[in-house]
């Protein structure tokens, strides 16, 4: 009976247009088992889970068995064969109590009127079944992130789902939080329901599981079972390209030390001291969710420092705001361009000058001058548009890339952070962004690169530093960078 | 397809999309045009009243007032603000100018302060909240409209404020005398209506050429990449309601001049007229996209709507309903336009790409 396969994928695979996120993925689950898959960023964990929630429509020649019938899911047929898929962002009604969240769509009731009584009895039973102290009546606004899981797996139970998916459940908590949940996990795997759970973290993996599989650039690398499997062999499964394939960087002698941080906290970082030179990139890696975009955040000023202090040119600087930042000569290319680096519906000038109208003295701006400053950076940096007329929304995603670009650039900065530069963008405009980067080094400017994409971490960085649970758990120096030490820093199992 | 043909086509799009104006001067010169044949047709071919100078005047004495606040509107909604507030605020406003002229005695010039002041600073309250709390704008304002229009009514104990002509200085005829040569009739220009056009040139001069305007365009079309460009957000969407409170104040002073009595009745509907104006002129109630010229003509479109249905003696009821529909078709054209050419550019982009797969 535990033996027995719930789910099963043959030869699915995924394409967006120019990539391929899966290709030729097999997967089973079987009845009351625990499967955890396993990769790095971008690895296609996500994408398959799109998938068994119907999100995504695999390509064609892919089967998708359950309870060994062949079927075709979108996210409704997949709910109602018991499929429940519980994500990274929080699906809640916040303003409702547990009760409610758990019956809403699905409320019981006879003759049109909801029995109220009988709905919170079953929450409560199914609460009580989980050992959980929760009271149905709780409004979900007030719970913890830890405790919001539990409510929706509570609703896995109560509607008796087969197969309950976890994507990055533990995202946030606290130590004890992740306890309570591990613990749920197995009480809801005792009652015969599979589980597929997907973390960052290997030490709940090796809490957790009965099977692993491991996926790397879309494909299937190994699947174990547990007790077979140590956390040297998964890293090892997860990383493993050929580093000369690998985009290759001129070298360019670093200077003096241009920035630091010294035990910065805030927003989620903890406790970060961080020195960069003229001339070098400096690599931050870690996985999603590990505090790197934050500590960004509070390096450039647009998120409270609790406590440390940064130093440019040796020198403390007060980092209030961003405006603060960019008269001390810092830019800062955000990992989402379109939401926080780009006004979609201006023109390339209008985006190219906001940066810098900080530094400048006056109140009068000249639009001939904008539009002049505008075509000089498309030529400069070769961004394919007429002339900076032409709106940002317009344009590909590597062009808007060097319209971003164009306006730190236009401030004359000399301490760049580059989170994700090329994120969503095709590999020749990669290619060009690394040129440029390497041009800023030359000028005897210096980078912070926050990158989950591993060989351009490698590539590119002089340095590199890694980040979990925003704190630092390594710095790597240019021999000692490769994809093993990175991903044994960035998920490795026991923490330091 | 050559890639001489693309660029060809890309720019073609860019030169379109820089008239950003095309869609109310469409509409505009279309409905101008409609309006004189039916007249020619009328008359049988006698000279189109509707087009003669001392109409076009009478229009614009009609729509200042609104234009100049509309002027304001367009700054809060690019801004990506709306201010529901400014019909309530300006009866507040021309009822605390009334009442500072004739029961209060504090002079002209001070009670016309006092009334601008008022406006700034109430306006500016809803600003500060707008800015500095996460509250829609349309919730605040709306608080702010029901709470100035009781403020209005308490301090006029619900009544009319009678004034004796102490502003009539507003509404002297600049150019006594004149005559249209269509009509022999006189031709009338009252101050506010060149104030009017100093607020639209200013306007415009701040949005174009300042740093300022940069500043306000680059918060209503994305908040957080502004602030991380160095943008002080928070001040720059306070700062457009108290600009628009200035306007408001300066357009109830008008009003108040023309009718010569503080009351309720005086600015109500404002607010809709002037974001309808600004909507038509092609301003985004999502902020960031909008002009001043755009909003002129919006303005003019709308006032000439109601005078023209006067001049053909349609009842107005009908001319509800136009005004109605001319708002719709005005607003759904653009988004029509954007939707051909974004299609458009879509069609180049998968055929760009396809090439490129070859």
């Amino acid at each position: 009976m535990p033996d027995e396969v719930i789910l099963r994928l043959e030869n699915i695979s995924k394409s967006f247009p120019g990539v391929k996120a899966l290709q030729n993925i097999s997967f089973d689950l079987r009845k009351g088992e625990v499967h955890c898959l396993c990769g790095e960023n971008g690895a296609g964990k996500s994408t398959l889970i799109k998938i068994l929630s119907g999100a995504y429509q695999p390509d064609e020649g892919g089967v998708i068995m359950f309870e060994g019938k062949k079927v075709t899911l979108n996210p409704h047929i997949a709910i109602s064969m018991g499929i429940q898929t519980i994500y990274q962002e929080h699906t809640v009604f916040r303003h409702l109590n547990i009760t409610e969240n758990i019956f809403t769509g699905l409320e019981m009731g006879r003759n049109g009127i909801l029995q109220k009584k009988e709905m919170k009895k079953k929450a409560e039973e199914v609460l009580k079944y989980l050992k959980s102290d929760l009271n149905p009546d709780d409004i979900m606004g007030d719970l913890t992130s830890g405790q919001q899981r539990i409510v929706e797996i509570a609703k896995g139970l109560i509607f008796q789902r087969k197969v309950i998916i976890l994507d990055e459940p533990t995202a946030a908590f606290s130590v004890s939080e992740i306890d309570t949940l591990l613990g749920i996990i197995k009480t809801v795997k005792e009652s015969g329901i599979g589980i597929i759970y997907i973390s960052h973290h290997l030490e709940e993996v090796f809490r957790i599981a009965d099977r692993v599989t491991v996926l790397r650039d879309g494909q299937k690398v190994s699947m174990y079972d547990l007790k077979d499997v140590t956390t040297e062999k998964l890293i090892k499964d997860m990383v493993g390209r050929d580093p000369s394939t690998f985009y290759k960087r001129e070298e360019v002698p670093s200077g003096e030390v241009i920035f630091e941080a010294r035990n910065v906290t805030g927003n989620g970082a903890k406790n970060v001291s961080l020195k960069l030179k003229r001339g070098e990139i400096l690599g931050v890696a870690g996985m999603a969710g590990s505090g790197r975009s934050e500590l960004m955040n509070v390096l450039f000023g647009a998120a409270g420092i609790e406590s440390g202090v940064i130093l440019i040119n040796n020198k403390v600087v007060k980092q209030a705001s961003p405006s603060n930042a960019i008269r001390n000569k810092m830019c800062f290319i955000t990992e989402d361009r379109q939401s926080t680096g780009l006004f979609l519906k201006q023109s390339i000038a209008q985006n190219t000058i906001i940066a810098n109208l900080v530094n400048t003295r006056g109140f009068f701006m000249s639009s001939t001058n904008d539009y002049k400053t505008g075509d000089k950076f498309i030529k400069l940096l070769g961004t394919k548009a007429d002339d900076s007329h032409v709106r940002v929304i317009n344009l590909s995603g590597g062009n808007q890339q060097k319209v971003v670009l164009a306006k730190w650039l236009n401030t004359d900065g000399e301490i760049f952070i580059f989170d994700e530069p090329t994120r969503g963008i095709d590999v020749g405009s990669k290619q060009e962004i690394y040129h440029i980067m390497v041009d800023l080094l030359k000028q005897g400017k210096a980078i912070i690169m926050v990158s989950s994409d591993m060989p351009e971490v490698i590539a590119m960085s002089d340095r590199v530093i890694v980040m979990k649970n925003g704190e630092v758990t390594a710095e790597l120096s240019k021999n000692e960078v490769s994809e093993e030490n990175i991903l044994t820093h960035s998920i490795g199992g026991s923490k330091i | 397809m050559t890639s001489r043909e693309e660029q060809k086509k890309v720019s073609k799009k860019s030169v379109f999309s820089r008239f950003e104006n095309s869609t109310v001067l469409t509409i505009f010169v279309a409905f101008i045009a409609v309006v004189i044949v039916i007249q020619l047709g009328k008359t049988g071919g006698s000279f189109p009243t509707f087009i003669s100078p001392v109409n076009v005047l009478n229009i614009i004495q009609q729509v200042a007032v609104p234009g100049m606040v509309a002027v304001g509107m367009t700054m809060v909604m690019i801004s990506g603000g709306i201010d529901l507030s400014v019909g309530m605020l300006a009866s507040l406003v021309a009822i605390v100018t009334a009442l500072g002229l004739s029961q209060w005695k504090l002079g002209v010039i001070p009670s016309v302060l006092l009334g601008i002041a008022v406006a700034v600073a109430l306006d500016s309250i809803l600003g500060y909240i707008i800015s500095r709390t996460k509250v829609e704008p349309f919730i605040i304002t709306l608080g702010g409209m029901i709470t100035f229009q009781g403020i209005a009514l308490l301090l006029s104990h619900s009544r009319e404020v009678m004034m004796h002509g102490e502003l009539n200085f507003f509404k002297i005829n600049l150019i006594e005398g004149a005559k249209d040569p269509a009509t022999g009739l006189n031709l009338v220009i009252p101050p506010y209506v060149i104030i009017f056009f100093v607020v639209v040139i200013l306007g415009w001069l701040l949005l174009t050429f300042t740093k300022y305007g940069r500043r306000i365009y680059a918060v209503g079309s994305n908040e957080s990449a502004a602030y991380l460009a160095g943008v002080n957000v928070r001040n720059i969407r306070l700062s457009a309601y108290a600009i628009n409170g200035f306007l408001v104040g300066i357009g109830a002073i008008m009003m108040l001049a023309r009718i010569n009595v503080g009351i309720i009745t005086l600015g109500q509907g404002l607010e809709i007229d002037t974001i309808a104006m600004a909507v038509i002129g092609g301003t985004a109630l999502s902020g960031g996209k909008g002009n001043i010229w755009g909003t002129f003509f919006g303005v003019l479109l709308l006032g000439s709507i109601g005078n023209a249905m006067n001049m053909l003696r349609l009842p107005p009821e009908v001319q509800y309903i136009a005004k109605g529909i001319i708002i719709i078709l005005a607003v759904s054209l653009g988004s029509v336009y954007a939707n051909l050419s974004s299609s458009i550019l879509r069609l180049n982009k998968s055929a760009l790409s396809r090439r490129d797969k070859r």
